[in-house]
This record gives structure tokens, sequence and C-alpha cells, in this order.
């Protein structure tokens, strides 16, 4: 903000001083760059002119406004992600989110490696939903090049899957919980999320980024160590489950600050593209499990659940219903589980016939997927990746106009989104 | 290579996913679609899950309204909006997938783009969720969307000025063997000369605004 400033400004001081000492130690005095961050000064105003109208429109303050920058190291952006907020007080007015500190332009690695190495690089885009991130792109790739899955590979992709989703869903009731200043429930979240990330390290060969799913199958078939901690957790997470409900469900603080809290219409909600748990708790049933079956979900029973109130409160609760979903899927594909192969014979270098391939996935966080396209060679012409995170961000300045500021984090935590898929 | 084409039938019931994913009942789409949109008969294309239409993008505003409001067709749900790069002289395309729960299958729609002057109408007045969309091909794929009001950099630093995910933009590992190595670089410098900056990025806003204040 410039204009007629007669306080000095603390930050000058503090260069002057350094500068001085630097001098007295014998030093040449540091330069100094114009800007800390890329074309920002550190109090938020581009030092440039707006681009757009929305820009002008963000980044002009009418009387009593001001700029308060969140990010993009704030400890509940989950992940590196800016804020721009205009508030008048304690009231947010407007929201202009900043993307790309974490954009590492994995659609364009995946156009220049192998269609067998592309699982490789999907995987650290959503970082909690990795087997989801994994799934879509083997389904899009074996429709390229017309070859099925096992019907083992198959239950146990979507056995893997249905755990990554427990786990996420558990992870985000804690983070929930966290951004309002509740430690305990995250750490309930952790216990859940460890169980299940010990089972998948004993199935994959890895904790997080699991490289599992394969074009034509997957990497390894489900082993004793797999099945013997699937059965423990099996066995205490209805248990465990309850018990994060019941230290967060019907607290009074939390109550207070979800319920009415960021509601999302369901006309608004399509609109915006919104996805997955945070559509359907705005009580649109579109679940692609439903609407367009994959894998082995049409052998599934289960059915779309959705919340009516479209509040942080029916965000938190539909995530609750939805582990108990996956836990009855889980039991219901162990139940039905095939015995044969885990792998179709795939050479390493695939070269599909010329072609396009949409392929689309629930994941924890919505509709994730795919759309690849073939020119006969050995890597994909165009792979796009939906991210569902990035494009339900954009409820966020939609939905916090009016509110607190102190709510924004609480609003943004209840839509889970993951800056690793945001920025891909 | 032919043979490995198709997986070895084996124990455990190889051979039954395609029916699983593939659903009947496109046909039905496919007629509506020749009903409602007559001159686009030769553009449609079907696979198993995914209806095609191919449409100049100039109509695409046009006959995604048709799409989104009619009540037998009923496509309100705006699943993916991406741009394609087919090269140098070739075109751009940008592709959406719709999805409704009256059909079975997802409708894809592709429309043209001239490569040499890359301008579309922009579709956040349908759907606001296109706004991330259309911001993220204008980063990497340099397309610029007529009425879109939030057309800026989305990834990349607002001065960047390469479009990353065009096809003349080169990885390094696949420069270094191209027939242009060492003549073509691969990024334009970034730079803060913010005149250049607002005429490229921006034309007419800047202008615009200058003009008000």
């Amino acid at each position: 903000m410039t204009g007629d400033v007669t306080i000095p400004d603390p930050l000058e001081l503090e260069r002057a001083e350094e500068a001085r000492l630097r001098v007295a130690a014998g030093l040449q005095p540091a330069e100094r760059v114009r800007s800390e961050y890329a074309g920002f000064e550190s109090v938020g105003l581009p030092d440039r002119p707006p681009q757009t109208d929305r820009e002008r429109e963000v980044y002009t303050l009418a009387e009593g406004e001001m700029l308060v920058n969140m990010g993009p190291q704030h400890p509940s952006t989950h992940g590196v992600m800016r804020l721009v907020v205009k508030v008048r007080g304690e009231v947010v007015t407007d929201i202009d989110p900043v993307l790309g500190y974490l954009h590492r332009g994995i659609e364009k690695l995946c156009e220049n490696a192998t269609y067998t190495t592309v699982m490789t690089y999907v995987d650290p885009m959503d970082y909690l939903a990795s087997m989801h991130n994994e799934h879509a792109p083997a389904i899009a790739f074996e429709k390229l090049y017309g070859i099925e899955a096992p019907r083992r590979a198959e239950y146990i992709r979507a056995l893997v899957v249905e755990l990554n989703r427990v786990f996420s869903h558990s992870l985000m009731m804690g983070f929930l919980a966290l951004d309002m200043g509740g430690i305990t429930p995250i750490l309930y979240g952790f216990i859940n999320r460890d169980e299940i990330v010990d089972m998948l390290s004993a199935i994959s060969g890895q904790r997080m980024l699991f490289n599992f799913f394969r074009v034509g199958g997957v990497n390894f078939d489900a082993n004793d160590e797999f099945f013997s901690r699937l059965g423990t957790w099996r066995s205490h997470v209805a248990k465990n489950v309850e018990m994060s409900e019941r230290v967060i469900t019907d607290n009074e603080i939390f109550r207070a600050r979800t319920i009415g809290m960021g509601v999302l219409s369901g006309k608004d909600a399509i609109s915006l593209g919104v996805s997955g748990p945070n559509l359907r708790a705005s009580g649109v049933p579109f679940d692609v499990r439903k609407a367009h079956p994959y894998s082995i979900y049409p052998e599934l029973e289960f059915k779309a659940i959705t919340q009516p109130a479209g509040d942080s409160h029916a965000r938190y609760l539909q995530r609750i219903a939805e582990i108990k979903q996956s836990i009855h899927l889980i039991d219901q594909i162990v139940d039905k589980m095939p015995h044969g192969p885990v792998q179709a014979q795939v050479p390493g270098i695939i070269r599909p016939k010329p072609g396009r391939a949409y392929a689309a996935v629930e994941s924890p966080r919505g509709l994730y997927s795919v759309y690849a396209i073939s020119d006969g060679g050995p890597n994909p012409y165009r792979f796009r990746m939906r991210d569902p995170s990035f494009v339900s961000l954009q409820a966020i300045p939609k939905l916090m106009p009016g509110h607190l500021i102190a709510d924004t984090m609480a609003v943004m935590a209840s839509f889970d989104p993951v800056m690793g898929g945001v920025d891909k | 290579m032919a043979n490995l084409r198709r997986p070895r039938p084996a124990a455990g019931g190889l051979g039954r996913r395609r029916s699983l994913t593939a659903r009947a009942g496109a046909g039905a789409l496919v007629r509506l679609l020749l009903d409602r949109f007559g001159d686009l008969a030769t553009d449609l294309w079907t696979d198993e899950d995914t209806v095609e239409v191919r449409i100049d993008g100039t109509r695409n505003v046009e006959l995604l309204t048709v799409l989104r409001d009619d009540a037998e067709l009923d496509f309100f749900y705006l699943a993916d909006a991406a741009a394609v790069d087919y090269g140098p002289g070739v075109r751009f395309e940008v592709v959406y997938h719709l999805y409704s729960d009256k059909h079975p299958a997802w409708l894809r729609v592709r429309a043209n783009v001239d490569r040499d002057d890359p301008h579309i109408p922009s579709i956040t007045s349908l759907w606001e969720g296109a706004m991330f969309h259309e911001r993220e091909m204008y980063d990497m794929m340099g397309i610029i969307f007529d009425g879109n009001r939030d057309l800026r950099r989305i990834y990349m630093s607002p001065d960047y000025r390469s479009f990353p995910q065009r096809r003349d933009f080169l990885l390094p590992d696949d420069a270094a063997d191209s027939s242009a190595a060492g003549v073509n670089p691969l990024e334009r410098p970034e730079t803060w000369d913010l005149t250049r900056v607002s005429e490229e990025l921006a034309p007419g806003v800047i202008d615009r605004a200058e003009g008000q204040s």
C-alpha cells in the first residue's frame, strides 16, 4: 500500500540496522531485490498493473478494507497455497486464491514418458489418494490398448482404493478438527491411517507413493501380511471410527463452527464443478461409482449417500458415512475375491492404436478423470488429468464473503483440498 | 506383437471386464443428438461409454447451452474442460466432457480452435466452475477465452511468457536431440518490463482500466 506514510516502516528500520552492522563488520551492504514474492510487495499488492477486471476488483480497496495475506506457508492451507483475503474488520469481503507454488507440470512429464512409466508420475499428485490417481490412467490406457485386467486384479484394485478412501477421509476428519484448534482427533485419524498405510505398504512395497497399478493389472498379488493386517484392522476399525466420532461430532465448539457455515446449495455446487463427497453433502447424488460404473462396482451392493444441509457439518457427516460405506464395500470385496492371475501379459513399452479414451474414478475428493490421446507412439500424445480439489477450490471465494476470517480455514478444511492435486 | 494385444485366457474368468463398463443405450443419445443438431451428423462418433461431437469453436456456447438446458438431453454437469494441441500449423482443440444422469454415456464435445489466432468464447456464463479450467488452458496452451473476466496465469508466475504444454515447447532432453537444438530457445526469458507484460498478456484490459481511472 502506498501513500504518505509518516510512521517508519519496521522492515526498513531492520534493513537499515542490518546494513549498518554489515558496514561496521567491514562487509559490503547486501543487495536487496525489490519484491520478496514473485510479483508482489510484502503487503500483498501486485507491483504491476492488474491484468484482468477481476484482479482489478480484488486489489482495489474500498474504505475500511485491507488485504491479508494467508500463506503460502500457512500451516492450515493443507499444502502450499496462498489466499489473498480482503477483509473489512474481521469480516471477509473477497478472496483471491493464488496457486502454482507446487506446480510440477505432471501432465507434460507424462506426455514425455512411456505409458507404463506414467503410473510413477501421477502418484504425487493427490498424495492422500495415490491409489485413485493410478486407477484412472490404468483404466484409460487399458481402453486405449484394448486389454483387460484379470478379475482378481480388479478386485485387488477395488480393495486398495477403498482402503485409500478410508484413510483419506479419516485424515479429513482430523484436519477439520485441527483447523478449529482440536488436537486430539488428528491423532485418532493418524492411528487409522497408519494401520492402512502399513497394509498398503505390505502389498505394494511403498507407504505413500504406491506405484502399484499396472496397465493390465496390478504389480503384486495380495500376500499373507496384507490380509493379516487387514483382518486386525477390520476387527477394531468400527470402534476406532466411533471413537473419533464421539470426540468430534457432538462437540459444542465443533458444532458451533460448522453448522450453517459455508452453505453450498446443490445448484451452485453443480455450477462450480464441485464433486464427490462435497457435492453429495449438498444433496446431489452424483457418485461416479454409480453414475458410470467402472472396475467391479456394478457387482457390489451400495448406494450414493447424500446429506441435505450442504454446510461444513454436512460435509463432515458425509465423510463418516462414506468411511462406513467403504468398510462395508471392503467386506464384500474380500468376500467375493476370486483366485487367478493379477497381471495380463503386457510388454514393457506399449504402442496403442491411435485413439482417445476418457476414464473417470471417484476419488476421496470427487471426480478424478483422465483423458488420454494416443498417436500410435510409445508415449501418450496428450495426457489430461482433472483433479477434483483444483475445481472445488473455486467454491471458497464464492462462499466466504460475509463470514469471519477465522472461519476461512474451517470451511476450507471441510472441502478437504490437497494442494498436490490442485497444482498438479 | 498382435498376440499381445489380448490377455491370454486363464483361470479366474478373464475377458469379462469390458462388459462391466460398456453399457448399452448410447444409441438413444446419438439419435437425440442427431435430432437436435442435424447438421452435426457427420461429426458424431461413439465408443463403449462415450459419445463424441465435433464442432467449430465459435459454436461452443450455443451448443453447450442446448445440451445443458434441453429437458431430454440434460447434461447438467461439466466434468472436464481441457485443451489439446495438435501441433504447429494444425489446430488446438478445447474438449468438454459432460455428464447427465439420463444417459449411460459421457458426452465429449471437441471444439476446434485456430492455432494461429487462438480465440474461443468462454463458457463461464454456463458453468462458473469452468473458470479455473479456462485459466489453466490459457496458462498452459495460450488459448484466449473471449468473455472470461479473469483470464490470467494460474500456475506460472504472472510475468511468464511461454506456454509450456504446447507441442513445440520441448523438454530439455528432447530439445537436445531435435533439429532445432541450439536454434530455438526453450522458454522465452522472463521479464519485468511491465508494458510488454500488459500488452502481450491482457490485450485491451489494461487500456480499459487506465481509461477508467
